[in-house]
């Protein structure tokens, strides 16, 4: 067993130095597979620190029904039996046009405002917590609840945020079309690679196959080679994606403060990167065990 | 041991390089393989190494009948028997001391060990001291030792070697064949297979004669 710990570990230092020594043709290679990584990295940064962002805003939200004015006492409680039974409302509670105007009153210190106006232009209104924050679900209460009986209208308070949230959604959906895609990218440039390492080594692998190499042992190197490869550019890919971070960071936080909001652009955190370091270097261990079975049947025949 | 029980080779071609062969080499046994060029040399020296598979009949090396071997047991007999190629094999993308040392890292010897048996193996075919040498620099007579070292560098317990004499001066070949015979005496089964008779008569080894794939008598 500890020899067997040994032998990887030899070929896993021997590959790594490989992709050191040469470091164009292997430069080159990272490149392309940090640059198709940092893609979809920087994507759902991006997307993530916004949805936080969002999802504390739309934690909580509120429709808010507004009675005709014209509405009376039976009709009110009719309003308030529904929103009691309904499955779909957390909790409810009714805001008198009384009690309105009282709120704008202090909160605008317009002491007197009332004396000013002909009688109470607000409304009697109800302000609903629905059970489900889900946007689709928000939007058939909304719906439903304005067409309720004497209700003016019911305001979904963040629509706004809504719309948003679904565009995010949209955008969630492509950086995973997108990531599928890389994942496929990633499995056919390390095939490549590994194709023509073997390639190159043909000569070698023969005479190493006639004097007893196993398919395992002439696989080994090569699916280090590729898990490093994957490794490292994962590694550089992630530092762009911090790099983006750092450069778009300040300038989207002042952004959002002009509308009084607070975004934070975050990067990975060290349980996603490692994540992605896990499924990149399958992926490109994947790629590799293809080529290499591929390339060994071919020498086995010939 | 080597043991083959009516063995046929019959090649995808339709030529049969080898006619229901029969025959035993003893471990430890040092034997010669004669005949001209096409009598099937080679192919049975393959069929020893599990290189080819015997088309009939019954190949056994060290226990193991080869013909009933999974593939993938293979590379472990292999890893037990030396082979000197025909066409030498070496590896020219390395120098004396990699080429030496590849069946070391096959069977997975580490670096201090396997160091220590390519010396030991160079020092024995006389090529000390040229470890960092490429082998493009080397002599015909120096390439064949550099092939011997590497057949011997793991002690297999059967070493092949295909023709080793052939294109080197009578001196030369004399020495190698001093070679092959001091690993005979510490208990290697040795099989050498030449076309030229006049090297083998002077050892007093069996000999067996291949002519058209069977016993020349
Ligand atoms: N790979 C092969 N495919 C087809 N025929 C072969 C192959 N190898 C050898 N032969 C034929 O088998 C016969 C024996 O060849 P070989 O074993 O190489 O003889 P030797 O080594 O004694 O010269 C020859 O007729 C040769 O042409
Ligand atoms: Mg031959």
């Amino acid at each position: 067993m500890k020899h067997f710990l040994f032998l990887h570990l030899q070929s896993a230092r021997q590959a790594l130095h490989k992709i050191l020594r040469q470091p164009f043709g292997s430069l080159l290679n990272l490149l392309m597979l940090s640059v198709a990584l940092a893609l979809p990295l920087s994507l759902y940064v991006g997307i993530n620190s916004l949805q936080g962002w969002l999802g504390k805003l739309t934690a909580s939200p509120q429709i808010s029904l507004f009675m005709e004015t014209s509405a009376e006492e039976a009709d009110i409680a009719a309003v308030d039996r529904t929103l009691r039974g309904h499955p779909r409302v957390a909790r409810y509670h009714f805001v008198s046009k009384a009690q309105a105007l009282a709120d704008l009153e202090k909160r605008n210190a317009l002491t007197g405002l009332a004396e000013g106006l002909e009688g109470n232009p607000l409304p009697d209104a109800f302000i609903v917590e629905p059970r489900d924050a889900e946007p689709q679900a928000l939007e058939m209460l909304q719906k439903e609840l304005s067409g309720l009986p004497m209700v003016e209208s019911a305001q979904f308070d963040a629509d706004w945020a809504k719309r948003l949230y679904s565009l995010l959604e949209l955008g969630r959906h492509l950086t995973w079309l997108l990531a599928g895609v890389l994942g496929v990218a990633l499995v056919l440039i390390t095939h490549n690679t590994i194709r023509m390492q073997i390639l190159a080594r043909r000569e070698e692998i023969e005479v190493s196959k006639l004097i007893g190499a196993t398919d395992s042992f002439i696989r080994r190197p090569f699916l280090y080679h590729a898990v490093w490869q994957a490794v490292l550019a994962t590694l550089i890919a992630w530092g762009l994606t911090e790099w983006l971070v750092a450069i778009a960071g300040p300038a989207v936080s002042q952004f959002a403060q002009l509308y009084n909001e607070h975004v934070d652009l975050h990067g990975l955190r060290p349980a996603e990167l490692l994540g992605v370091m896990a499924v990149s270097a399958l992926l490109a261990m994947l790629g590799a065990r293809l080529a290499a079975d591929h390339q060994l049947r071919q020498i086995e025949s010939s | 041991m080597i043991q083959f029980d009516q063995v046929t080779k019959r090649y995808p071609g339709g030529i049969d390089a080898l006619k229901n062969l029969s025959f035993t080499i003893e471990s430890g046994e040092m034997a010669f393989l004669a005949g001209h060029s096409g009598a099937g040399k080679s192919t049975l020296l393959k069929l020893i190494a599990g290189i080819e598979r015997a088309t009939s009949g019954r190949v056994m090396v060290n226990g193991h009948n080869l013909s009933r071997l999974r593939r993938s047991q293979l590379p472990y007999v292999r890893q037990h028997i030396g082979l000197v190629f025909q066409d030498h094999k070496i590896l020219f993308d390395r120098n004396v001391f990699d080429n030496t040392v590849l069946p070391l890292d096959i069977i997975g010897f580490d670096r201090r060990e396997a160091t220590r048996r390519v010396r030991a193996a160079l020092d024995k075919v006389g090529l000390g001291g040229k470890e960092r040498v490429m082998p493009i620099r080397l002599s015909g007579g120096e390439q064949q030792r550099l092939c011997i070292a590497r057949a011997v560098v793991h002690r297999p317990s059967i070493l092949l070697a295909d023709e080793p004499s052939a294109n080197l001066d009578r001196a030369y070949a004399l020495d190698i064949m001093e070679l092959f015979k001091s690993f005979h005496q510490v208990g290697v089964t040795v099989v050498i297979s030449a076309h030229d008779e006049t090297l083998m008569e002077d050892y007093g080894r069996r000999i067996i004669r291949l002519r058209e794939g069977q016993f020349a008598t």
